[in-house]
């Protein structure tokens, strides 16, 4: 990898983690809204250097329709039921999973790989995922499907009871 | 100019592996931080961000030679379910929220 991709590699990995600790830690949905978009452009950025611009426009789309739903006006707040005390043991649980994690990649004998750059490629990512991969894309287009249509039902449903 | 001693800036898999894991601990970090279950669901691009980051890098570090799609199409299917997950998540959220 060449030291312009790489620099835009760690740019846009810092602005993906700073969308992700803004997503975990900032008050107030619309912030958190705003911090998940920053992180969408961040994952945009990291998926354009490592050459998947298909993917990243895609990724961007979907990760400011997500940002958009969490800020705006639809959405309620939900306490759940689980003591403060299992909740920051799962936190916890996730910091160590980082440390094993960062204490795995620094002492790990990966294999040396050899980056290379590729074209844009969106008509080659179409026909694998519409013909050779077409089970795993009409399943993610029925998840979608589902989703999509019992989000409506539930809130046509909270309308209702209002 | 050039100066001796310069080094250049280079990216790895292992990089990618850390960025990938850390997204992923962050993401498994705010969900269980926060107490509203409706911004845990918010949490769950984060951790598919993770996911796609290392299906991406692992497809672009691939030794063999051609192009390497598999990483890249799984990216995009993991951004659409995160999509979809969302919707369902906030939806099922706002109907338990007027309970």
């Amino acid at each position: 990898m060449d030291s312009l991709h790489a620099i835009g590699f760690y740019v846009s990995s810092a602005v993906l983690l700073i969308g992700g600790l803004g997503v975990a830690l900032l008050p107030g949905r619309p912030l958190r809204g705003a911090a998940l978009a920053l992180s969408g452009v961040g994952l945009a950025g990291i998926y354009v250097s490592l050459s998947a611009a298909f993917a990243a426009a895609v990724a961007l789309i979907c990760y400011l329709a997500c940002a958009f739903m969490v800020a705006g006006p639809q959405y309620r707040s939900v306490e759940t039921a689980v003591s403060p005390l299992w909740r920051q043991l799962g936190a916890l649980g996730a910091a160590a999973l980082l440390a094993v994690l960062a204490y795995s990649a620094f002492r790990g004998d990966f294999v040396h790989a050899s980056y290379s750059v590729g074209p844009f490629a969106a008509r080659a990512v179409a026909s694998l995922m519409l013909a050779h991969d077409v089970l795993a894309t009409e399943a993610v287009a029925v998840l979608t499907v589902v989703a999509i249509a019992g989000a409506t039902a539930a809130w046509r449903v909270r309308d209702r009871a209002r | 100019m050039a100066c001796a001693g310069q080094s250049t800036v280079s990216a790895n898999l292992v990089s990618v592996f850390f960025v990938a894991g850390g997204i992923v601990a962050v993401g498994a970090f705010a969900a269980g931080w926060r107490r509203d279950a409706a911004a845990a669901v918010a949490t769950i691009p984060l951790m598919f961000a993770g996911a796609g980051i290392a299906f991406a890098g692992v497809a672009r570090f691939a030794a063999a030679g051609g192009s390497h799609l598999v990483g890249q199409e799984l990216a995009v299917l993991l951004a659409i379910t995160a999509l979809a997950l969302v919707a369902l998540g906030l939806g099922i959220a706002g109907r338990e929220a007027t309970r």
